[in-house]
């Protein structure tokens, strides 16, 4: 193999094994903020 | 010489896809600022859009491709489009049209300056704005494109490869855009409250757009419909793919979540990456060189917070960064193997390759921050750069243009 194709194996099995390893879940879940808040509109009858 | 109605129908079409990447990218944009300014940003590409149309038709594609003068410019021979008729040029394209090359590069002139507005996005004067891109295409843009595409420029006979313009167009776009983000300041509240993209979904859809177009923009500028085409169109997605596929990695293990919008800058960073070296690398270099530009173009933004700098949607980053690791990467990867018109490079037995793309990296950036510091400082004496604090508090949509972009849900 050229040393090309060496490198984009190895950069190819960097991702793909990176994603093995990863969490699968977040540690811990942030409560998002929302910087809007809407009344509710009256619908009359 | 004859017209190739398969090429010429190839390139047409591919200018078509360039364009839309100009709406596209305001679309990218958009959705990573607040809610405020969104219609402002969309509008500076658009915009662009319909100003370097008329810039490129009067001037500007005769400084950048018109018969040199003294390696540096294309002068004013082809002015209104003089002598720019339907009869190829065998300089550029000989199989096509030359007002169709005409147009195809057009939108690239178009698209370059869109990009730096990323940088000064949410603070900037429209009007500053129209000035400093008209005098960017003409004195900082048009030059360098005739240096690395014009016949008999500089970086042209030096045997500089660009195939799409990772000099002309990201380098030039990025670096600026920097020294852009330094001469405005940071805008108001920049550290202290965090500026979250008001809608994300706007931005993904802008990256895929992007990523549409860039076939025509990469694939496009083989000029021809065949062999190399299919190769730049290859390896493109093959680029921006592995970028993607990178950056979330990196920040799944950096953020310990996978990013959606890290994604979709990913995909952009391998796109700006592969676009120098898209007619010169097979798709082992494109690979690596999606790799390359998901790791620095991330590590780019790390650094750009650390040290403060208030390029707003990371242009620096992502096309400055990516489009110098793809120059150098072109003069690692590149192989006659795909484009026997080319150099190999590095590591096809051509070290010399690697060091002229170094001297292209260098007069794009150095020209660039030159440029780009004089046409600001210029203009700042004929208008403020900046929009005042009252009107960035209430937004450039309002301030700047009048028009919300979202009607309140208590609107009568």
């Amino acid at each position: 193999m050229d040393p090309t194709t060496v490198m984009a194996v190895v950069c190819s099995v960097v991702v793909f094994a990176g994603w093995l390893i990863l969490p699968h879940s977040p540690t811990s879940i942030k409560p998002v903020v929302v910087s809007e808040e809407r009344e509710p509109v009256r619908v009359s009858a | 010489m004859k017209i190739d109605s398969g090429d010429t129908a190839w390139v047409l079409a591919s200018a078509a896809l360039v364009m839309l990447m100009t709406p596209a990218l305001g679309f990218f944009y958009g959705g990573l600022v607040r809610r405020k300014n969104v219609l402002s940003t969309i509008m500076h590409s658009f915009f662009i859009l319909c100003l370097i149309s008329v810039q490129w038709v009067l001037w500007g594609y005769s400084l950048a491709f018109g018969p040199d003068k003294f390696h540096l410019i294309g002068g004013l021979d082809w002015v209104g489009l003089n002598n720019v008729g339907f009869t190829p040029n065998a300089d550029y394209a000989p199989t096509i049209p030359h007002q169709a090359f005409m147009l195809f590069q057009m939108m690239f002139a178009v698209i370059t300056p869109a990009l730096i507005s990323g940088a000064f996005a949410e603070r900037q004067r429209f009007k500053a704005f129209v000035l400093f891109s008209l005098l960017w295409a003409t004195f900082v843009y048009d030059p360098i494109a005739h240096w690395v595409w014009g016949a008999g420029g500089w970086l042209h006979n030096l045997g500089a490869l660009d195939f799409a313009g990772g000099t002309v167009v990201h380098i030039s776009s990025g670096v600026s855009a920097l020294v852009a983000a330094l001469v405005l300041g940071r805008r108001l509240g920049f550290g202290k409250q965090k500026v979250e993209p008001h809608d994300a979904t706007m931005t993904v859809l802008g990256a895929a757009l992007l990523w549409f177009g860039w076939f025509g923009f990469n694939a496009g500028s083989a000029l021809g419909a065949g062999a190399l085409a299919t190769s730049a169109f290859v390896v493109t997605n093959t680029a921006a793919a592995m970028a993607a596929l990178t950056w979330m990695t990196v920040s799944w293990w950096h953020k310990k979540q996978p990013s959606v919008i890290g994604a979709a800058a990913g995909a952009v960073a391998g796109l700006v990456a592969i676009t120098p070296a898209s007619g010169f690398v097979n798709v082992m270099g494109a690979i690596v060189i999606g790799f390359g530009a998901g790791v620095v173009c991330y590590l780019a933004i790390q650094l750009r917070e650390r040290i403060k700098v208030d390029d707003a949607l990371d242009v620096w980053a992502v096309h400055g960064i990516g489009g110098t690791w793809g120059a150098l990467a072109t003069g690692l990867f590149a192989t006659v193997a795909i484009n026997s018109a080319a150099a190999n490079g590095l590591f096809y037995g051509n070290p010399r390759q690697a060091l002229v793309q170094l001297v292209a990296v260098g007069a794009a950036w150095g020209w660039s921050i030159v440029g780009t510091f004089a046409i600001l400082k210029f203009v700042n004496l004929i208008v403020p750069l900046r929009v005042h604090e009252d009107e960035e508090l209430i937004g450039l949509d309002l301030s700047q243009h009048g028009e919300p972009a979202y009607a309140s849900i208590h609107a009568n």
